[in-house]
């Protein structure tokens, strides 16, 4: 048997924030945008009947119309930031997500660690031809990757590709251990 | 011991029916304590003589039903599909299979009723379900101990038949590790200051609160409200306090000592195969099982005073099948008060070797600011607010504030000066705490995923975090050099995507 023990140099190393991310579909900031628009809608017509039937707070209402429009604005902004913020990568070895605006969040699962992949198309992402990818590990839901915004084809292209890389992984394994 | 053979159909033991029965009464009970309630409130205008006869009536019932399900609840094994079969039931009748080498653990334990009719349960443990699917209530302990080495040695010989040989001597061995009488008593006053702090509080908040609704209702109680307010204005209110404290000290101390025993009295590790079975409890006995190649996470937990007595708490996380959180808090498994000598040789049997730190990583000075605001610049900037504008008697009582200042920044410095991360090549160990100092210890193979994660007014300053998630729970490290935190993260994923060892 030959073993070696060669020091790994950790400056060599394939550094993970260094990997140029894919950015989502861009039909999904129309999807952002609709649902946030939906949820707005939503507490607008419920303003609407709280100001119809209330004596008092109707003479705000320039208020809350401001209130309003401030909070569509934010929406929007913090919609495409949010937006432009995601990004992934598939490499040989694991994938990558990354999110957020006030945190920077970069998760990073190993192919060997997958237990089983999903794949989720909502209904307004159904309208656009894209669907989401939610990776699985055994350390439960803090761990746990939703791709969204990929077009359906390569949804899945890359849930193919995951599921080979884990039987072909579980394969090996069973190799290792007879 | 009886030599007997699991092939054909038998019974639980005869007096196992007082454990059905006493089962039976506890689910009625269970079902109908709001009613039971309300009749001991109303004993007196109820007619006696329907109330003994009522509750005879519902005893024998339970008793008949209990004899019922004795009868009926049959255990075998089946060589020839190799299956374990119990046919259960008095009305609806059923029968459970389990396929032996489904089969994961074998656990027998004792509760009090068991333990005062000198009988044993045996769960069984299956994989692929969260619950413990099969339970036979009531055997001997011989019989327990002969029906799980057989079905422990039978599930092992049709998965793995090269182990059979050695499954067949899964006799009970002599413990290697004991815990000592003295080393219980010395963690039951050494630990869980905070959580037993926490209880009383709780405790007497509902009681001060009842008291005071008693109070609203009646007048009398005026007075004596009237008295106590008198009582600590004469400036008794220094040394009321004073006893107070000292008595909730007490209190706590004798509250965790007697936890502590009654939990983990007779505290035994014993050998088995490749895994470790626990055995403790004063009033029930519990049995559980370690696997090293299941275990995620070990946890070392020990404060000053621990460290001078020489007794240390061991807690280590077990991947569990289930995916909820909740089931992975609860299959964390804590041995109390182990010595130097004890720790050495577990983590020996954890690890094959004891973990050594590697290089070190310091949180930023940044990790202080945000505890420092919420637990002092804030608390302190409330209670002179309100001293200025609504209520001056709070500088009354103005001399507790250093003590509290004290004692919170204490904390909070002892907090930050132990959170380290400790990194070398075959462990990732994280240190902290302010008076328990804990120290996790994770292989890198165990890893499931890693979360880098960094506030965007953390990025001029190059400070970051890291959570490694395994499947017996998180670690994170929190406001470390970025670029460091990085370089770990790649050197670990290397780590990961290279071994050739299984996380379980």
């Amino acid at each position: 048997m030959s073993f070696t023990n060669d020091t790994i140099n950790i400056e060599e190393l394939p550094k993970f924030e260094e990997v140029s991310l894919l950015p989502l579909h861009k039909d999904y900031w129309k999807i952002i945008l609709i649902t946030n628009f939906v949820f707005l809608l939503v507490m607008g017509i419920g303003l609407g009947f709280f100001l119809f039937f209330s004596e008092e707070a109707s003479g705000y209402w320039h208020f809350l119309l401001l209130g309003i429009v401030a909070l569509i604005l934010l929406s929007v902004g913090f919609g495409k930031l949010s937006f432009k913020k995601r990004g992934y990568a598939f490499r040989q070895h694991d994938v990558l997500y990354k999110s957020g605006i006030i945190s920077e969040n970069t998760t990073i699962i190993p192919y060997s660690r997958i237990q089983h992949v999903a794949l989720h198309e909502g209904f307004i992402a159904r309208q656009f031809g894209l669907a989401s990818i939610q990776i699985f590990t055994a350390g439960g839901g803090n761990s746990d990757i939703e791709i969204p915004g990929i077009e359906k084809d390569k949804a899945q292209d890359i849930k193919q590709l995951l599921m080979s890389k884990l039987t072909t992984d579980v394969a090996n394994t069973a190799v290792e251990n007879e | 011991m009886s030599k007997s053979d699991f092939n054909q159909p038998q019974r639980q033991s005869l007096i196992g029916v007082l454990v059905m029965f006493t089962d039976t009464l506890q689910k009625i009970g269970r079902a109908l304590w709001p009613i039971l309630v309300i009749w001991i409130f109303k004993f007196n205008e109820m007619n006696k003589l329907y109330l003994a006869l009522g509750f005879v009536g519902v005893v024998s019932v339970v008793g008949i039903v209990a004899y019922l399900q004795y009868l009926n609840f049959t255990f075998y094994i089946d060589d020839q599909n190799d299956e374990f079969i119990i046919h259960k039931g008095v009305l609806n009748k059923s029968k459970i299979a389990i396929q032996l080498h489904k089969i994961q653990q074998v656990n027998i334990n004792q509760s009090l009723v068991q333990k005062i009719i000198g009988v044993h349960a045996l769960d069984i443990d299956t994989a692929g379900s969260t619950k413990k699917e099969v339970s036979i209530r009531a055997i001997s302990h011989d019989l327990a101990v002969a029906l799980k080495t057989k079905l422990l040695s039978e599930a092992k010989a049709v998965s793995v038949t090269g182990e059979s040989s050695e499954a067949i001597h899964t006799n009970t061995e002599k413990p290697f590790i004991a815990i000592s009488f003295l080393s219980l008593i010395k963690i039951g006053i050494t630990s869980n200051y905070v959580r037993s702090f926490g209880l009383l509080l709780a405790f007497f908040f509902t009681v001060f609160e009842n008291i005071q609704n008693l109070a609203r209702n009646s007048e009398a109680m005026d007075k004596v409200d009237a008295e106590i307010e008198t009582y600590i204005n004469q400036n008794m209110a220094m040394y009321s306090m004073m006893i107070l404290i000292i008595a909730v000290f007490f209190l706590i101390l004798v509250i965790n000592l007697f936890r502590t025993i009654i939990k983990y009295f007779d505290f035994r590790i014993t050998k088995q195969n490749h895994s470790l079975l626990l055995s403790f409890g004063l009033l029930s006995t519990k049995n559980t099982i370690i696997k090293p190649e299941k275990v995620q996470i070990v946890a070392l937990s020990q404060n000053w005073l621990q460290k001078k007595m020489n007794v240390l708490n061991f807690k280590i996380k077990q991947a569990s099948g289930s995916e909820t959180e909740k089931e992975n808090k609860k299959s964390a498994i804590e041995i109390p008060g182990c010595d130097e000598l004890e720790k050495d040789t577990i983590l020996k049997l954890l690890f094959g070797q004891i973990p050594q730190k590697g290089v070190m990583l310091k949180p930023n000075f940044r990790k202080l600011l945000f505890p420092t605001l919420f637990f002092i610049i804030i608390p302190v900037l409330a209670i002179i607010g309100y001293g200025f504008t609504a209520n001056d008697k709070v500088f009354d009582y103005i001399f507790f504030l250093p003590v509290y200042l004290i004692f919170v920044g204490l904390l909070l410095y002892f907090g930050f000066r132990n959170y380290r991360l400790f990194v070398n090549e075959q462990y990732i160990i994280r240190q902290s705490g302010a008076w328990d100092i804990d120290n996790e210890i994770i292989e890198p193979h165990k890893i499931q995923a890693i979360k880098v994660s960094q506030f965007f007014w953390h990025k001029r300053a190059n400070i970051g975090s890291v959570t490694i998630t395994t499947a017996g729970g998180d670690l994170s490290f929190h406001l470390g050099n970025f670029t460091k935190v990085k370089e770990l993260v790649n050197l670990w994923l290397y780590q990961v995507e290279t071994t050739k060892e299984n996380w379980m």
